[in-house]
């Protein structure tokens, strides 16, 4: 009776695994979790060495921008310099209001867009940066705007959405 | 004695003034007019606890909003409006005959070929660039060791670096821009 009533499977059995039906189904991609945006460590750099430095291309021109700052990344991996991230910072529009030459009113001329991309390296050395700097301008194309400073908190900041209720908040308690 | 003498003789002088002056119950001098003891206290009590209470409250929100992860604003450049994916908008291209198509496989070599060679010399310069400075470097400690550790420490000065893209043209000499005002339209996105 003992023998009968057991359910064990032996592997040498014809029913080994059975009621087994998962190798059956599609097999599900484990679903990602959506990654806090964190604010990496800023390196500070030593004293022949900058830390993190931003490379920011700013102008009216999209597509321009856009090239350029590949051009900027590839030529960075190209020199094995360390870059960080490349990334966009949102877009500004703005509204051109002309003055009539006979007239009071003021009429709608344009409306401009001014696109920012990033390029963040880290580990310039300090004999390389006026080399690199000489590269970039030499090959900087017109209409473009070029800033190159040290990576900050306010920099990150300026990223992420505003909260004016915690903001509110937290000028009430102190 | 003497004291409440002269109370009595500038009182009738000042009841005047006390009886205008609606912070004043009655007629009388400050000490005799509102009943000090009792009610203070109480008001202070609940003013603490109720100002607790509200401080908790306030401390709950914080948190709560603080849980939320901060977001990073969207990106207006990498969405494509909608108008722009309608299926209306095709092109139909002419036919090209095989001269032409030829003429441009040739061109585009050529191209590609002149590039090539853009980029060679860049890189050339480059390197020329980094040995020559190697060099002076190597020469320079060979020189004087301190004047070479001054020069390989890093310049505070050169960042931040602004620098103007060349224009097309040089700007016109005395031209006078209509008056005019910018408007900043950006859409502010709150979380």
């Amino acid at each position: 009776d003992a023998l009968l009533g057991c359910h064990r499977f032996y592997r040498s059995r014809p029913t080994h695994g059975i009621g087994k039906f998962k190798y059956l189904l599609p097999k599900e991609v484990p679903k990602r979790r959506k990654e806090k945006v964190q604010m990496k460590e800023i390196d500070a750099g030593t004293e022949y060495q900058y830390g993190d430095v931003n490379i920011q291309m700013t102008s009216y021109d999209l597509c321009l921008v856009e090239h350029f700052a590949q051009y900027v990344h590839r030529l960075c991996n190209r020199l094995s310099i360390q870059v960080n991230e490349s990334y966009a910072m949102p877009t500004k529009t703005n509204e051109v209001l002309f003055l009539e030459e006979r007239g009071s009113k003021m009429q709608l001329d344009a409306v401009l867009t001014t696109h920012q991309r990033v390029v963040q390296i880290r580990g310039l050395s300090s004999t390389f940066a006026p080399i690199l700097l000489e590269i970039i301008q030499s090959n900087q194309p017109e209409g473009v705007h070029l800033l190159v400073k040290q990576h900050t908190e306010a920099d990150f900041k300026s990223r992420l959405k505003s909260r004016p209720e915690l903001e509110e908040l937290l000028a009430q308690m102190s | 004695l003497c004291f409440f003498s002269s109370c009595s003789s500038w009182l009738p002088q000042r009841v005047a003034l006390r009886g205008s002056s609606h912070w004043q119950n009655s007629l009388l001098e400050l000490r005799t007019s509102l009943p000090v003891r009792a009610q203070p206290k109480k008001k202070k009590k609940v003013d603490v606890k109720k100002e607790q209470a509200q401080k908790d409250r306030m401390k709950k929100k914080i948190k709560k909003l603080e849980k939320a992860a901060p977001e990073l604003i969207p990106i207006e450049d990498f969405v494509t409006p909608l108008k722009y994916s309608e299926s209306s908008r095709v092109r139909s291209l002419p036919a090209l005959s095989p001269e032409e198509s030829e003429r441009r496989v040739l061109l585009l070599k050529k191209w590609c070929l002149f590039k090539q060679k853009q980029d060679e010399a860049e890189k050339k310069a480059i390197k020329a660039l980094v040995e020559s400075q190697q060099e002076a470097l190597k020469e320079l400690r060979l020189e004087s060791e301190e004047l070479y550790q001054a020069a390989i420490r890093r310049d505070e000065g050169l960042f931040p670096f602004e620098r103007d893209g060349p224009s097309y043209t040089p700007p016109l000499p005395g031209y006078d821009p209509p008056e005019g005002k910018c408007i900043d339209i950006t859409k502010v996105y709150t979380q």
